[in-house]
């Protein structure tokens, strides 16, 4: 039997070096962000319409990877699918008479679904800024999605670009992480009050409303 | 007796050093005063967040609508997350809006907003908009920390500015009623032996109890 005995500052020494190690193993991992936030329902007079809503694997899926390019800075990676679709589901039903979540995309081979129209959000592009890279004191998110209004047999409608823009100020004991989840929440509601505010704008989702219901109700604001 | 004296002396020292040095400026301009305070009407505090490089500070806005709501119990404010969700998305960076006649758009456009702005009793909505930035600083702080434990020396100082405006709108009248802008500057300082000591400027809070006193003076039937 061997005993080994160890001074006191021998165990100080010790304990250091694993803090080290320790501090050094965690610095290595991306700091992960899985955003999360409540989105409320949009107060609005809805259009008296049945819409479809598909969510592509890749939707619902979305994260971002961002690799450190060099030692002073971490890699990032915000998981937002949970949170986009959360907020589209929220928003929808508050804009629209009725929503039906479809399980598979439109298409001329799919189960007519009874709907008016299938809307499909896709995020296209996500991109952040941090204080510490743009010397400005706000954390921001950029999203940019590419929309597509298709018929139930996947006839196209519309299709367009929209993007959103969340930002939050530094303060005092928040996290990078946190701050990062917050600039992702008003990202989402700022995607969610674009698309309220200018669904009915655009020039083929005009035309098409006109042509459904004789709808000329627009949010001119 | 002397002691106590000794001691006052001291608490007033300490209290005056651990606060740093703050100078404000208030500048306001309302009319159509509430005479008899505002009744059952309720206030909303909101802030601007529509410029690209500062965004007014949710606590700012907190601080200002604690002031008013400790100032007057009769002044009943509605909680800025909570009217923003409750009139989503009129109220967002995007799509908030910038003058009177805006709101009057967006009142006669969607009726179930203007429905909702009358079941809540708002009679007064009070747009913050500014910031408070850290300027320049100085010194230097230095700290280490080893296996027998650690410490700071050294010393560091840095200014601050706050600048803020609230406007006023009356849905009563469908107006602009007033403008309230303050502006405060402030030294910190932090010196460090073994422990950093912060004696911090109350910038912000300075701003904020100015202009929210001047607003529970236009609003209070009690000023």
């Amino acid at each position: 039997m061997s005993v080994s005995t160890t001074s006191v500052p021998e165990a100080r020494w010790l304990a250091g070096c694993l803090a080290l190690v320790l501090a050094l193993v965690a610095g290595c991992g991306p700091s992960e962000v899985v955003v999360k936030g409540e989105f409320p329902a949009p107060t609005m007079e809805k259009l008296p319409l049945t819409i479809g809503v598909w969510y592509a694997p890749e939707f619902v899926n979305h994260e971002f990877f961002d690799e450190a390019t060099s030692r002073a800075e971490s890699s990032w990676l915000v998981k937002s699918g949970q949170a986009q679709v959360q907020m589209w589901d929220v928003l929808l039903a508050g804009m629209f008479t009725r929503v039906v979540p479809l399980a598979e995309r439109p298409g001329p081979g799919q189960g007519k679904a009874s709907v008016d129209a299938v809307l499909i959000p896709e995020v296209v592009e996500l991109q952040y800024a941090l204080p510490t890279q743009t010397n400005v004191k706000v954390y921001e998110i950029w999203i940019r999605y590419r929309l597509q209004l298709v018929t139930s047999g996947g006839d196209p409608i519309a299709d367009w670009n929209m993007s959103a823009y969340g930002k939050t100020p530094t303060a005092l004991l928040q996290t990078d992480q946190s701050a990062v989840n917050l600039a992702a929440v008003m990202a989402l509601r700022d995607a969610g009050a674009n698309f309220a505010t200018s669904f009915s704008r655009v020039p083929e989702v005009q035309a098409w409303l006109q042509q459904v219901h004789g709808n000329t109700k627009e949010a001119e604001l | 007796m002397m002691h106590t004296a000794f001691r006052a002396l001291l608490g007033g020292a300490i209290a005056s050093l651990v606060s740093g040095c703050v100078t404000a400026t208030v500048d306001q301009m309302v009319y159509n005063k509430p005479e008899n305070g505002i009744g059952d009407a309720t206030v909303v505090i909101l802030g601007r967040r529509h410029a690209s490089d500062y965004d007014t500070e949710p606590d700012f806005v907190d601080c200002v609508g604690d002031h008013l709501a400790g100032g007057d119990d009769n002044i009943r404010v509605i909680g800025e997350l909570e009217f923003v969700n409750q009139f989503y998305p009129w109220f967002e960076p995007r799509t908030a809006p910038l003058q009177i006649a805006d709101l009057e758009r967006l009142l006669q456009k969607q009726p179930v907003v203007a429905e909702r702005l009358a079941a809540m009793n708002t009679q007064y909505m009070i747009w913050l908009d500014g910031s408070t930035v850290r300027g320049d600083s100085s010194g230097s702080l230095t700290c280490a920390v080893g296996p027998g434990g650690g410490g700071c020396f050294g010393f560091g100082t840095w200014s601050s500015d706050a600048k803020y405006e609230a406007t006023i709108w009356d849905f009563t009248e469908n107006a602009e009623v007033g403008r309230i802008s303050t502006t405060a500057t402030g030294q910190s300082y932090m010196p460090a032996v073994v422990i950093p000591i912060p004696i911090i400027a109350p910038v912000q809070g300075t701003a904020c109890d100015g202009i929210g006193e001047q607003l529970l003076q236009f609003l209070s039937s009690n000023g």
